[in-house]
């Protein structure tokens, strides 16, 4: 067990704060919000030369080679700017999976694009019906069908809630090719003949997520990633990483509306007093900083694991379901102790906090989607080795020594008086 | 940053869950030692567990260690945690034996250190008191001195007992003149020493704290820990000690395993408990509760075992989380077993051996090493630097209040 962050991981924590703190102010985020692609050319470029868009692949490919955990570093820090960036869609959705599952040709012609900032990609997974199901991040609720047609092969459906898509070049889509939750990767280029956007009005107010309407769009055999029927394994351990990595940005989010609660709490003079010395208002303070510190710990856990390949389904669940709701939470804390200025949306921080924190939380598996996952892994618990429930010899007291047997020791001691 | 245990630190696991394993019988569970069999039974184990140096994995050999770290101690208390041991000696090794370290002389520590790692001994810490709850500064029990001797005269209340002690750890005032804090000072003593009397104070639960009283009680100098005048610092230093402690959450988590056991072997409604879904999410809720509460302990532990490198802790959350958890856990886990969730140990339809029902009760007080309420204010003053009342205003505002009666 060692909570320090290595040298490298400071550095890139610190670089990465520094970089966003002049670079991705305020304004950028506002400005970002309303145009068109939902985030900002100019910094995207800026963060390929810092070498952020190739951060996970290998330096063959154009990356650097680090792990999930030093991302999970970086996205904090994102989650904390605000950072408004298909770089989620792009760099882990979309690459890491060509990275773990696509030809040698996909990732050759793929990743080093990617690492320039010359190309940008996209997820879709869900679709209308599966989400109201609760099976939106699950093989059962891919059911776009798919005709094979020769060599290639037809899409049509809906796939709903995709971020990031109508500014791709490519996307990647989980469509079924067989019976029993069979689902097959393709790669789609974005802007094939049969494909509808239709950008989704959210409460984060950007314009980052749409509606894919597919009316047989043709796609080339070759454009299949990984193998055919065996899509899931890929999505799945991409979802995880993606699950993990929203979960940092998350933290970073909370972590910067705590420090505005706090900062307002000490500044804030009512009563000729800072509002901060009522004890009302510490606790909102403290319950923030105790969400976010907590949240933290798992999120770097599951990191730490998925980096190593330990098997970690249940602390992947535990991260984002834990974010989802303390996180949250602490935004919700912050606003209880800004009051007013933190209701309002033209400026100030807390608002864009608040709104994207929303979108986050119900990205990649919503609160209940995890639960059910972190249920699923207690009942795989192994039985218990000399389990409770078998009152006998001397742990089975008797009803009537339920009280402390004061006669034990009060001959060995003057006893000043029973006090029953 | 790294997530896992060493090999030495699995193995250290393995050893003692093992021995821990063999040595408790079949329905062991965290009774309250309510019976001379139980009591005599804990007094053994923690003997034998002493001979092994498993009591303290972290002191030095030659105090009857294993010669470990921090971390190793972390361990071994994660061990203890999940069998639900309470030590006799629990005060004793978690708090007393390490102050000793840090300002024991080195008599006193060659006296003292090697009959607590044995198991021989039980300590009490006597600091709070009727009028020194959360404000710890504010001791009313004087020690003054006559001659080459101490004579101490005070009460103390709340003292974690339930055995019979050997050794009392008190603080006493010893000076008048200064800020309250400044004129504290810890004694050690025989529990046995004339003029120590004793009240039982049972609690929910069935546990059973005391109420010593001191009256005219005389001691030597050489029963003076630490400095004099120092003692509200030590208590603080040593207070740090308990806050790494890695039981709780393997405890917590033992528990949620007899849980989850137990939905999946009980049917309602002709289905398994686990199946429905409002007590997955509960279970879920409490996993991940749980998950929070290790982590945060690991990290107090480890931070705390590198502060000569680091400086003092920057904060600590352990005792936050573990009191949430706990008030709220109980409560789920009693709600869990429905009408039954009252029964207690001993009833013929007791679930889980009435375990639950005895933890619900015990849960209600979450106060020991300070409220929860203590728990925030410490964070609010010295994590986050949230104003506070000044000392002065708060006297203001009491004389005010007087006037006005």
């Amino acid at each position: 067990m060692n909570f320090e962050l290595s040298e490298e991981q400071q550095m890139l924590k610190d670089s990465a704060r520094g970089f966003l703190e002049k670079e991705c102010t305020e304004s950028v985020v506002r400005e970002s919000e309303d145009s068109d692609s939902g985030y900002s050319p100019e910094l995207w470029k800026k963060a390929a030369e810092l070498g952020w868009l190739g951060i996970a692949y290998p330096e063959k490919y154009g990356g650097s080679g680090m792990d999930i955990l030093d991302m999970a570093i970086l996205y904090e820090e994102m989650g904390r700017a605000l950072f408004p960036s298909p770089h989620l869609s792009t760099v882990v959705l979309g690459g890491l999976t060509i990275l773990d599952a696509g030809s040698e040709e996909q990732k050759n012609s793929i990743l080093p694009r990617i690492s320039k900032g010359e190309m940008l990609l996209s997820l879709a997974v869900t679709e209308p019906e599966a989400i109201w199901n609760g099976k939106g991040w699950l093989p059962e609720g891919v059911t776009m069908p798919v005709v094979a047609q020769g060599d290639d092969y037809i899409l049509s459906g809906t796939k709903l809630f995709v971020h990031d898509a109508h500014s791709a070049d490519y996307l990647i889509v989980a469509a079924a090719t067989g019976k029993e939750n069979k689902i097959t990767l393709f790669l789609v280029e974005a802007h094939s003949p049969g494909i509808t956007y239709t950008i989704l009005r959210t409460s984060a107010g950007d314009k980052r997520q749409s509606e894919i309407i597919f009316d047989d769009v043709k796609v080339p055999g070759k454009n299949i990633i990984g193998r055919l029927h065996d899509g899931w394994a890929p999505l799945e351990k991409i979802l995880k990483i993606g699950a993990v990595l929203l979960s940092a940005q998350l933290v970073g989010s909370a972590e910067k509306a705590m420090e505005l609660a706090i900062d307002h709490a000490k500044t804030r003079i009512q009563f000729d007093m800072p509002i901060g010395i009522h004890n009302w208002v510490q606790e909102y303070c403290i319950m923030a900083f105790a969400d976010v510190q907590g949240t933290r710990n798992l999120v770097y856990e599951a990191a730490w694991m998925l980096g190593k390949d330990i098997p970690c389904d249940l602390e992947v669940a535990m991260a984002k379901a834990r974010a989802n709701e303390a996180c949250i939470d602490a935004h919700w804390q912050a606003h209880q102790v800004l009051a007013g200025i933190g209701f309002c949306t033209q400026d100030g921080l807390l608002p864009l906090h608040t709104k994207r924190g929303k979108v986050y939380q119900l990205y990649l598996g919503d609160t209940d989607h995890h639960m059910e996952k972190i249920a699923q892994q207690l009942e795989k618990w192994p039985d218990l080795e000399k389990p409770h429930g078998k009152p006998l010899g001397i742990f089975d007291v008797p009803e009537d020594l339920q009280e402390p047997n004061w006669d034990v020791w009060k001959n060995q001691i003057e006893v000043r008086g029973k006090l029953w | 940053m790294e997530f896992g245990f060493t090999e030495e630190q699995e193995t250290l696991r393995k050893e003692l869950y093992d021995f821990y394993a063999r040595e408790l019988p079949e329905d062991v569970t965290d009774v309250p030692a309510v019976s001379k069999e139980l009591q005599d039974f804990w007094m053994d184990l923690q003997k034998k567990a002493g001979r092994k140096g498993y009591l303290t994995p972290g002191w030095s050999k030659e105090t009857g260690g294993l010669g470990l770290g921090h971390m190793e101690a972390g361990v071994a208390n994660e061990v203890e945690g999940y069998w639900g041991i309470r030590w006799p000696n629990g005060v004793g090794l978690q708090v007393c034996g390490p102050g000793l370290h840090l300002f024991g002389t080195e008599e006193q520590k060659k006296n003292f250190l090697p009959e607590i790692s044995s198991g021989e001994k039980i300590w009490y810490e006597c600091f709070t008191e009727p009028e020194a709850g959360t404000d710890e500064a504010n001791q009313q029990t004087r020690a003054k001195k006559q001659g080459d001797k101490w004579i101490i005269n005070g009460q103390k209340i709340y003292i974690t007992g339930g055995y019979k002690p050997d050794l009392l750890l008190v603080e006493a005032r010893t000076a008048d003149t200064v800020p309250k804090h400044k004129g504290l000072t810890l004694f050690c003593f025989s529990a046995e020493t004339p003029g120590v009397t004793v009240a039982a104070l049972p609690c929910m639960g069935g546990y059973l704290a005391n109420i010593f009283y001191f009256d005219d009680v005389m001691v030597g100098d050489e029963a003076v820990i630490g400095q004099i005048n120092q003692g509200f610092y030590h208590v603080m230093e040593t207070f740090e000690f308990e806050r790494s402690n890695t039981y709780g959450a393997a405890r917590a988590r033992r528990d949620l395993h007899e849980m989850v056991q137990f939905c999946r072997e009980t049917k309602k409604n002709g289905e398994p408990l686990i199946k429905n879904p409002e007590i997955r999410k509960a279970l879920a809720k409490m996993a991940v509760d749980i998950e929070v509460l290790r982590l945060a302990t690991w990290r107090t532990a480890w931070r705390f075992g590198e502060r000569d490198r680091l400086g003092p802790l920057d904060f600590d959350l352990t005792g936050l989380f573990a009191r949430l958890n706990g008030i709220a856990h109980s409560v789920v886990r009693l709600n869990i077993l429905g009408v039954y969730g009252q029964l207690r140990r001993g009833s013929k339809y007791a679930k889980l051996s009435g375990d639950v029902e005895r933890d619900w009760q015990y849960t209600r007080s979450m106060h020991y090493a300070g409220t929860l309420e203590a728990v925030k204010i410490v964070l609010a003053g010295r994590v986050l630097g949230l104003p506070r009342i000044p000392a002065k205003l708060n006297k203001t505002i009491m004389e005010a209040l007087q006037e006005k009666k």
